[in-house]
């Protein structure tokens, strides 16, 4: 194993979609013909638990690493930053179609934090994790095009296979997620395999996900999260703490979070589930016009509802909400802009 | 009957017809025996424009809350959640719409391409006063959506 490979992690999608399963496993199989990356299968990101082999896998792996998941790019890189498995973000040129105009490869790249933990800091590596989103595209070949493209790009290191070999848990209990195909044929036989050649079954877990690159460390998480979610490291940031005190389905914090720094990947709505920047798609949201709750009274009834089944009072809106205005930061811009395109609309 | 109001919308000539009420969320109410037909305005309408997909979210006789959502909507320039107009409960959806929803536009909005209908004890704006809220909201509302064009 002296070459030098470009990690690739092809991370699983929770359930049994047949043509989820499809993908990944044509993805395996053509990239395991490629000389020059180590192909690897996990389950799912956000349902490892930090015991799990699989997370213990994903940290001894050095180096630059492609990580392929069904997640936006955004959460799939910080449940990744979660689980101690952490680097700078890669720029993925495969993605999400989004305005020309506001992409800034520069900002992409960019490490630049609003709130400095000298602790945290230390604790990223210098290499770089490319979060690739597998619901962008369903042909094998824009995936396995931009792999090439990062593997050529990439700072590929040697894969330090005896070093991980040397830790425990036993060597075999990692070696496995080399095998994907293994893996995958396993699956497809149910229980009638050895043990050893299956994956550790994972749960479905529900908990936020803090984007470092964005949290300003402001606190209102933590006033607004009645159920002990949230906690402070010794450097004084931000941090989840008891992730599964969290309530299954509910991602109130995330819409009392100023900054959207938050993230439910789980979540349907693409903004708390840790797509790009204002909501994502090309049409007009008209929900706002048509009675749409605005995002600190949705977060007040979601986190009654969790109150309440647990046999407390609703609080309403007297506790943890922020008592400044919240008012997005975009909204002078764009008023700016919309007063000159007014004219175009055929109202 | 009075002569609809008119509110202009642009050279768009939202009609608002007298003989029902209206909610601030652009739906109009049609008061039946025991029960409220809801529709969109053609305010709505206007500013939907070609709807064709529906969805509920909701199954006839949910008791709602104020605001919860009920369902969906997507048409070609725009798509929206729908809301319940106020608490109460929801009765019935229109059928013929979840085949064809294209009934929600142009004329038959405020006639064959009804929603719903709901039990509901809210106080509803008079055609006036639907009027004037169109009125005074006219710029924020050009704001929501200018602000997304861009």
């Amino acid at each position: 194993m002296a070459d030098k490979k470009l990690t690739v992690v092809i991370s699983q999608a929770q359930g049994k979609n047949p043509a989820k399963r499809e993908l990944e496993e044509s993805l395996a199989a053509a990239l395991l013909m490629e000389a020059d990356l180590e192909v690897s299968l996990v389950p799912h990101l956000y349902d490892l638990s930090a015991d799990h082999t699989g997370t213990l896998f994903l940290q001894a792996i050095r180096g630059d690493v492609v990580v392929l998941s069904w997640l936006y790019p955004r959460a799939c890189h910080w449940v990744l930053d979660r689980l101690d498995v952490r680097g700078r973000e890669g720029l993925v040129l495969l993605k999400e179609e989004v305005d020309e105009a506001e992409e800034d490869p520069e900002a992409a790249e960019s490490t630049s934090v609003p709130f400095v933990n000298p602790e945290r800091q230390k604790s990223i590596p210098d290499r770089k994790i490319y979060s690739i989103d597998l619901r962008v595209s369903s042909t094998l070949d824009d995936y396995l095009t931009e792999i090439k493209r990062l593997s050529q790009d990439a700072q590929v290191q040697t894969f330090q296979l005896g070093n991980m070999l040397q830790e425990t848990p036993r060597p075999a209990q990692l070696e496995k997620y080399l095998k994907p195909l293994d893996i995958i044929s396993a699956q497809k036989m149910g229980g009638n395999v050895a043990e050893a050649d299956q994956l550790e079954p994972t749960k479905r877990r529900w908990y936020p996900v803090i984007d470092y690159g964005l949290c300003t460390n402001c606190m209102e998480c933590i006033d607004f999260c009645l159920f002990g979610v949230y906690g402070v490291d010794q450097g004084g940031q931000i941090l989840v703490e008891e992730q599964d005190s969290c309530k299954k389905g509910c991602p109130a914090c995330s819409r009392v979070c100023p900054e959207n720094a938050i993230i439910f990947p789980g979540h349907k709505t693409p903004g708390i589930a840790g797509a790009d920047g204002e909501v994502a798609g090309l049409k007009i949201d008209l929900s706002k016009l048509f009675g749409a709750p605005d995002a600190l009274e949705m977060a007040a009834r979601e986190r009654d509802v969790e109150l309440v089944a647990e046999g407390r009072d609703a609080v309403g809106l007297s506790v943890g909400i922020p008592s400044r205005l919240k008012v997005s930061q975009s909204t002078s811009d764009e008023l700016d802009d919309l007063i000159d395109s007014l004219d175009a609309m055929e109202l | 009957m009075p002569d609809d109001l008119v509110f202009m919308m642009g050279n768009f000539e939202a009609r608002i017809p007298q003989d029902r009420v209206y909610s601030k969320s652009h739906l109009w109410l049609m008061p039946g025996e025991d029960r409220w037909r809801v529709g969109f305005t053609a305010y709505s309408v206007r500013l939907l424009q070609d709807v064709y997909f529906l969805d509920w979210a909701v199954d006839p006789f949910t008791q709602v809350r104020e605001k919860q959502k009920i369902g969906e909507i997507e048409s070609s320039k725009a798509l929206s959640d729908l809301y319940a107009p106020s608490a109460g409960r929801i009765l019935e959806f229109n059928e013929e719409l979840l085949n064809d929803p294209s009934a929600i536009n142009q004329a038959d909005n405020y006639d064959k391409g009804w929603l719903f209908e709901m039990e509901s004890e809210a106080q509803w704006l008079t055609p006036t006063e639907y009027l004037q809220i169109l009125e005074d909201g006219w710029e924020q509302a050009q704001r929501i959506i200018k602000g997304q064009l861009n």
